[in-house]
């Protein structure tokens, strides 16, 4: 690589991304990363620890499960909320009547607040009261328990999350929207189908964008956190658990030595899943994707 | 097989339409509901009597008005902030060569994995620091750089996607480094803006532990604490917050329909010739 | 259009700039207590506290004014105190819960110690034991305030339709009682294992806990007798359709609203609910008898009580004027007239000592009659272990309710985190 002409220019348009990163995500990481080696509950000196925060978490049941649990999001995010993404955002750009109008109603649900949807899960999971059960005693099937037994309840909170798939549909709509129309005009003059267009023109221009959202999504499933919180902190018997509750469960037990490392985990793995998803994925360099 | 397909279609549209749409019809019914019993005992249907009240006390109790000002200021403020920072950032990183960009591009992607609940006191102590405390461009500074990540991330993307060809067409024309950026790139990223403007702006719209732990008096708090108005520290009154979530969303609608649907819709039709 | 977006983004920086330009001004002399408040918004408090304050500032103009920042959301509350006071700036005058994590608070040199102030007199306006237990290596650093019992709520309607005249006073009682409801179609027992720490079923284990291990209960470690007793108790109050089907993974809402639904039968809580149960179901706020849980062990009459929120301060060792302006209005809070006044509009109880003949709310008085009647009174658990423990205890609690761990385990569980 030469040396770009005008490198001047180039750093001093980081120098505002700069100032930003360093104070609000180095700075406090390196926070998270020192602490993460002392025994500190916030109020007295901080010890030293070495790594007996990091030697306590793995070790622990709880967490090693929390660490499973936080898989599972991130393969339920990348594989099942982005497919379904996926598959609206294309019919949607092929403009069916009101797809406009569409696009916005599927966007809603990431703007009405998290705990008032949470609230309603667990009305419509809830034995008793709940319209899952209700609906499901229409068949003839017994209800369950959906969110007090252990084999329902982590499967009833991802699915709640990965239903909405507002937020990933609009990045990869926006991608649709780049792809040139002569490339289908010219797809419909060979005589291809709707869905073969699909497979062999959208899919491979918009790939760069997908493996983005797939990438977005399992992060996000790594450090997931609120509709747990919201919904069953964590329970029955810990089966619902994840890292980012565990970090604020240490935080308001006054543990932040451990809750930073907790915090420090959950990068480190999450950014190994993240590698591993891209080199997967891509077989390029995680830096250099973009739509072709 | 046609038929078929079409019918499928319309199925998954309507599914995913109802999956949508049901949790602001069930949050509007709540809103109106009498009590946290009548919302127990009654969770799906309409509500036994219609409490236009409780929108009234969303308004006036929980002071939302003047709550909502601040709520723009900063929610449009980070956007405008982030936007700025982060296309600059993008241009760069997508259309120019440097020495370990990819680096910085991971470097700063990565930062959407951070759990921004644990800089919480690191947070605390760099806005007492830059003398920021309880105001609200200390909310500002802080939404936009949460919000650098995500923002670069995507608008590297579809900036990568625009065609040479372009910016080539535009350095023969004389147009230097900056023209590019603000003649060239910029007008034609105007989906990946609007789309990373979107999700700053929600993000800044609904944060709330932030907003809470860098603001104290009424002066520079934002409507996401108004809503917590009607908890306390033993019993949240849920149809008075839900009528007052009801009011907080209708301008996240508004400001999604025209910076979303409007724009993109008149550039998408144009924008980009291959 | 883009023109136009612009100007109106410029614009509204130039506003935001304009409000935070105002809001900088500082007075000079007075001296301002920032005061983070829970006891604002919909509490029952809220309103003769805002009284109360207006009053001290008006008696005090030009010298001292409390100004009060509305903090109505509890959990972010604490975590903006947690917060800031790890970053070293504590608050001029703010309230906690005291329990055997925050009283790490007591080992900050930036928080007042009252002991000095307690021992010239102010002392003496408190209940007995409400200081002592308030204080830690002879320190009180924060000062025993709202103080709350939590005892069992009967619905006599719900007992008599099921033909049953009195609550139940023994186990033997209650297992009866229990039977006859089921038969009747009610839940005998509200109960839950959600939220963030199980608050009814842990409320029902410690009166077991009181029952089988007596006044000196939580002097015993972990894993003895009683707590493996107490739970074998509280697992008998999930199983055989004594609890409603949702109490595992319910939270307070579930466990509230049977009782407030006229479900269940039995359901604990503190005198705070009372407000809520008169507003939404009257008809169960005439119904409802409050006295001790039926008697598991060998201890009768037992209650659970406990400091609910203690007043704390900032040092302010640099600035002694502005830690003598905060003692003072602390002291106009727990004037025994001012507390009197709280406790008759709120039905909260308090640790200093007042007349409370002018509460006329018939089940608050119904409380404080569960108070004097009480054989003895010990904390709930909550008060007395680390907030990792009772994270825990609602946890292990849905383990053993499902079956997949004995009573033994369940205790094990939480001594495991106790002993970390």
């Amino acid at each position: 690589m030469k040396k770009n002409k005008n490198i001047r220019m180039i750093l001093l348009f980081l120098v505002p991304v700069a100032f930003l990163y360093i104070s609000f995500f180095i700075y406090p990481l390196a926070f998270v990363l020192g602490t993460s080696l002392t025994e500190w509950n916030g109020i007295t000196e901080m010890k030293f620890a070495g790594i007996d925060n990091y030697k306590k978490l793995l070790t622990d049941e709880t967490f090693l499960l929390s660490i499973k649990n936080n898989i599972i999001w991130a393969l339920s995010g990348g594989f099942i909320q982005i497919p379904l993404a996926t598959m609206v955002a294309l019919i949607l750009a092929r403009k069916p009547k009101g797809w406009k109008t569409l696009r916005t109603i599927y966007f809603l649900p990431n703007i009405i607040s998290a705990v008032a949807i949470a609230m309603m899960w667990k009305a419509i999971y809830n034995p008793m009261y709940g319209f899952l059960n209700a609906f499901l005693n229409l068949f003839g099937i017994e209800g369950h328990n959906w969110l007090g037994e252990t084999a329902t309840a982590l499967p009833s909170v991802i699915a709640q999350t990965v239903l909405y798939i507002g937020y990933f549909m609009v990045i990869i709509f926006a991608a649709t929207t780049t792809i040139p129309k002569s490339f289908y005009e010219a797809a419909e003059i060979d005589g291809c189908t709707t869905l073969q267009q699909e497979w062999f023109i959208t899919i491979p221009m918009i790939r760069g964008i997908l493996v983005t959202t797939i990438t977005l999504a399992m992060a996000y499933g790594m450090r997931h956190f609120e509709a747990t919180f919201l919904m069953t902190s964590g329970g029955p018997a810990h089966s619902t658990s994840v890292m980012g509750l565990i970090l604020y469960n240490k935080m308001d037990a006054f543990r932040l030595g451990e809750a930073n490392a907790t915090g420090t985990i959950l990068i480190l793995l999450g950014t190994v899943v993240i590698v591993v998803i891209r080199k997967l994925l891509s077989g390029r360099d995680a830096g250099s994707d973009s739509v072709q | 097989m046609k038929v078929f397909l079409n019918t499928l279609k319309w199925i998954i549209l309507i599914f995913f339409l109802f999956v949508a749409l049901y949790p602001l019809i069930w949050l509007l019914l709540a809103s109106f509901k009498a009590n946290n019993l009548e919302l127990q005992q009654n969770p799906f249907g309409f509500p036994e009597k219609w409490m236009f009240i409780n929108y009234y006390n969303a308004m006036v109790k929980a002071k939302l008005p003047s709550l909502f000002i601040h709520s723009i200021i900063v929610a449009f403020s980070a956007v405008f902030l982030n936007l700025l920072v982060a296309s600059m950032t993008s241009f760069v990183i997508s259309r120019e060569d440097f020495k370990g960009k990819n680096v910085l591009l991971t470097v700063i992607a990565a930062g959407i994995l951070l759990p921004i609940i644990s800089f919480m006191v690191p947070y605390f102590t760099i806005i007492q620091k830059m003398r920021l405390y309880d105001s609200l461009l200390a909310l500002i500074i802080v939404y936009s750089a949460i919000n650098i990540p995500i923002s670069v991330f995507l608008l590297t993307s579809f900036m990568g996607s625009i065609p040479v060809e372009l910016e080539e067409a535009a350095t023969i024309d004389g147009a230097g480094f900056v023209q590019r950026f603000t003649k060239v790139i910029i007008p034609l990223s105007q989906t990946g803006l609007a789309t990373a403007g979107t999700f700053c702006f929600i993000y800044s719209w609904n944060e709330f532990i932030m907003a809470l732990l860098l603001t104290s008096s009424e002066s520079s708090r934002t409507l996401q604490l108004g809503i917590r108005f009607f908890t306390s520290q033993f019993v949240t009154d849920y149809t008075a917050m839900y009528a007052a979530i009801v009011i907080t969303i209708i301008p996240s609608i508004v400001v999604y329909f025209i910076f979303h649907n409007k724009i993109i819709s008149g550039l998408t039709a144009g924008a980009v010739k291959g | 259009m883009r023109k136009i977006t612009f100007l109106v983004l410029s614009l509204t920086l130039i506003v935001a700039g304009t409000v935070f330009a105002n809001g900088q001004q500082e007075k000079d002399k007075e001296i301002v207590l920032k005061w983070p408040s829970i006891w604002v918004g919909e509490d029952s408090k809220a309103g003769v506290v805002a009284q109360l304050v207006e009053q001290f500032n008006a008696d005090n103009a030009g010298m001292i004014k409390v100004e009060v920042e509305a903090q109505p959301d509890y959990d972010g509350y604490e975590q903006k105190i947690r917060t800031s006071i790890a970053a070293g700036i504590v608050p001029d005058i703010f309230t906690m819960k005291l329990n055997p994590t925050t009283k790490a608070y007591y080992d900050s040199p930036l928080l007042m110690d009252f002991s000095k102030e307690l021992s010239t007199g102010w002392g003496k306006d408190f209940n007995e034991g409400t200081v002592a237990q308030a204080t830690v290596n002879g320190m009180v650093k924060s000062l025993p305030y709202e103080v709350a019992i939590t005892p069992v709520w009967y619905n006599m309607d719900l007992f008599k339709k099921a033909g049953v005249s009195k609550y139940p006073r023994t186990y033997a009682e209650f297992l009866d009682a229990a039977a006859k409801l089921k038969a009747a179609g009610f839940i005998p027992t509200s109960q839950m294992t959600g939220g963030s720490n199980a608050w009814t079923s842990m409320l029902w284990y410690s009166h077991f806990l009181a029952s089988f291990g007596g006044p000196d209960v939580y002097a015993n470690p972990f894993g003895t007798d009683a707590y493996v007793k107490a739970a074998e108790v509280l697992l008998a109050m999930y199983s055989d359709g004594n609890t409603s089907m949702d109490a595992i993974g319910g939270d307070a809402g579930v466990s509230g609203g049977h009782y407030l639904a006229g479900e269940s039968a039995m359901f604990i809580n503190g005198p705070w609910y009372i407000g809520r149960v008169k507003t939404e179901a009257p008809a169960v706020y005439s119904a409802t008898e409050v006295g001790p849980a039926p008697a598991a062990g060998s201890q009768k009459g037992a209650m659970i009580g406990f400091l609910q929120t203690n007043f704390a301060a900032a040092a302010n060792a640099d600035d002694p004027e502005k830690a003598a302006a905060a003692v003072k209005f602390i002291k106009w809070m727990t004037k025994a007239e001012n507390v009197a006044k709280i406790s008759a509009a709120s039905g909260a109880m308090f640790a200093v000592k007042y007349d409370s003949s002018s509460i006329s709310d018939e089940l608050m008085g119904k409380f404080i009659n569960a108070s004097n009647d009480a054989s003895f009174t010990i904390p709930h658990l909550e008060g007395v272990v680390t907030s990792d423990v009772i994270t825990e205890f609602g946890q292990a609690l849905g383990k053993m309710a499902l079956g997949e761990a004995t009573p033994k385990e369940f205790v094990e569980m939480l001594k495991k985190v106790q002993d970390q």
